[in-house]
């Protein structure tokens, strides 16, 4: 275990809009870490900064000691890769089509994928149990099944660092936690670190081991998550007013007050 | 995998069979006892004689240019379309999006004005203006540069605007029994004029830049996906769209230039591809290029053989372009593009 990524002082101008100011953090590999924020908080620009797609106005990246500055497109891809939120494809592609687009870093500017790189995909698809999706048309399947599929092409870009938006907003009940449980696991096997953003503060007590909690561009909170997510934090993070609603273990469980009168309201 | 091999052998035989019997068709008749008396003059070394010498010129420096023309123009045309639309993100897309025709329309026009009568001029005039209408159109977009996709198609919706006014104007002022009926049909597209010295140009640059293509058929798809997935799989996409771009739209400018403009090419051909062999650039990108240049084959056949006069090559495609587009729409319905 050592630091893979280091994040400094890093700030982001979107026009005149400050969306990310001073900030600062660093990546073990091995771990699944969650950023949690309110709609609009900068997890998504802060996601896209780290693997170059935009480009910070102050603070530096580095991955293993190198600013991702002075590295090439393809040097990046091949140690980060993202999983977007919601994509659609202008043209017809398989989902196999799309899933062996994630060996393109591994490829030559004229080369196609060989047969070996489609058994890649086909695998990363086999991983998640979505096989059967391969020959399907990428527009027409459902929302989630679309997440897996680029949740696939990502894993066969096998890089060290996996940047998740958003992982389960499209997927229903028992995919969500199929789909964490697949990429805690692939944490711990592979030494993956996965920097994921995410909506529901249970999901992140749930499955990740440190959390990152940013508000109006800066991080507020970052920590262990056992230690980090708490009634103050929580509340502090959302505006709103939380409880702690039961317990698994040691790990505590939240539910928004106004939830929780509603229900009782229903008695 | 589906295997395109007998699709791309059967379209390969298509297009040569097609070609041949064009040689043999036409209003002034060539037949295929002529064809064979001229290549045994050819071989044996002998003067042809009698009515064989008016038949080899046409052969020879009308008829068989002008279909090699028809399969280069086909070619260039619609992979251009092809690229575009990969380009684009958008299937709905032509080579002209950029502007590319108009300025190429507008400098023909321009050098048909001018005084004097000298082809070169009208060529260079037309090349000229077609890469400058890009050039202005790419620039604007970088002067906003965000959202470069859609900034890039409303520059060139600017730019398009701006040279059909300018055109307008030259209509306007130009000569209405002399000039005026050139342009007009000079806008219309014809292979008509061609001879071996635009064959000689545009050859090589089609085969250059469809090999071109061929080799980057895997980054196409990948840049079909857009931007951040493109850069988050290691592809820089706005260097990869200039050279793509620049190569494209050379093509277009040259064919534009030599054959005037031959509208729905660049867009139902690929759409055909797509249909036949889905939106792989890696199948689509050669079934694309043979599509084309059978289709520009016979329309153009049809042009010259239809009627006692000759039609100009664009109407139809145009006539022949609109229906099977509607068709194809219909065909692709709910497969996610439309």
């Amino acid at each position: 275990m050592g630091v893979i990524l280091k994040c400094r002082t890093l700030g982001f101008k979107y026009g005149k809009t400050q969306i990310l100011e001073n900030v600062s953090f660093e990546i073990e590999s091995g771990l699944f870490y969650a950023i949690l924020g309110k709609n609009g908080s900068g997890k998504t620009t802060l996601l896209h900064c780290l693997n170059g797609i935009l480009q910070p106005d102050r603070g530096s990246i580095e991955i293993e000691k190198q600013n991702i500055a002075t590295m090439s497109r393809k040097q990046v891809a091949r140690q980060v890769s993202l999983v977007p939120q919601e994509h659609l494809e202008v043209f017809p592609f398989t989902v196999l089509d799309v899933v062996v687009m994630g060996r393109a870093p591994f490829l030559k500017m004229t080369q196609v994928p060989s047969n070996n790189d489609y058994r890649l995909a086909l695998e990363a698809l086999k991983t998640l149990a979505s096989e059967n999706l391969a020959q399907a048309n990428f527009n027409r399947i459902s929302g989630g099944e679309r997440q897996i599929a680029l949740l696939a092409s990502a894993l066969v870009q096998t890089t060290k660092i996996m940047l998740l938006d958003e992982p389960t907003n499209h997927l229903d009940f028992n995919n969500q936690y199929r789909l964490l449980s697949k990429i805690k696991e692939l944490c711990r096997t592979r030494g993956t670190s996965v920097i994921a953003t995410m909506h529901d503060p249970n999901m992140a007590i749930l499955y990740a081991d440190r959390v990152i909690m940013v508000k109006d561009g800066r991080i507020v909170v970052k920590g262990r998550t056992e230690k980090v997510m708490t009634t103050t934090n929580i509340n502090t993070l959302y505006e709103t007013q939380t409880v702690a609603i039961s317990t698994i273990g040691n790990k505590n469980f939240f539910l928004p007050e106004s939830a929780v009168a509603a229900s009782n309201m229903m008695e | 995998m589906k295997t395109t091999k007998p699709l791309i052998i059967s379209l390969v035989v298509i297009l040569v069979l097609l070609f041949l019997s064009l040689l043999v068709i036409g209003r002034f008749e060539i037949s295929v006892s002529d064809i064979t008396a001229m290549i045994n003059a050819l071989f044996s070394g002998k003067a042809v004689t009698g009515e064989l010498v008016s038949k080899q010129l046409v052969f020879c420096w009308i008829r068989l240019p002008r279909c090699l023309m028809a399969i280069l123009v086909g070619m260039g045309l619609s992979v251009s379309g092809a690229v575009y639309q990969a380009l684009f993100r958008n299937p709905l897309v032509s080579p002209d999006i950029l502007g590319v025709a108009a300025g190429c329309t507008f400098g023909a026009a321009l050098g048909l004005v001018l005084p004097g009568d000298n082809f070169s001029l009208i060529y260079i005039l037309s090349l000229i203006f077609g890469l400058l209408a890009v050039a202005m159109t790419v620039g604007i977009a970088r002067l906003i540069s965000v959202k470069p996709v859609i900034v890039l198609v409303l520059a060139g919706m600017v730019i398009l605007s701006f040279f059909n006014a300018l055109l307008m104007v030259l209509k306007y002022f130009s000569d209405p029994y002399d000039e005026l009926p050139s342009i007009v049909f000079w806008i219309m597209g014809s292979l008509s004029r061609v001879t071996w010295n635009d064959i000689l140009i545009i050859g090589p640059v089609v085969g250059v830049g469809l090999i071109f293509f061929l080799l980057l058929r895997f980054r196409l798809n990948i840049l079909s996906l857009g931007d951040v997935q493109s850069k988050s799989l290691g592809i820089n996409p706005s260097s990869f769209r200039l050279i793509l771009i620049v190569t494209s739209s050379f093509i277009v400018a040259l064919t534009v230039a030599t054959c005037g403009q031959i509208c729905w090419i660049g867009l139902i051909i690929p759409h055909m591809a797509r249909t036949l062999v889905g939106p792989d650039h890696k199948r689509m990108l050669p079934v694309t290029a043979l599509l084309g240049a059978i289709f520009l084959l016979a329309a153009d056949g049809a042009a010259r053989s239809i009627s006692a006069a000759e039609i100009p090559v664009g109407i139809i495609t145009a006539l022949t372009g609109a229906p099977v587009f509607a068709f194809l729409l219909y065909k692709n319905r709910g497969s996610g593009w439309v």
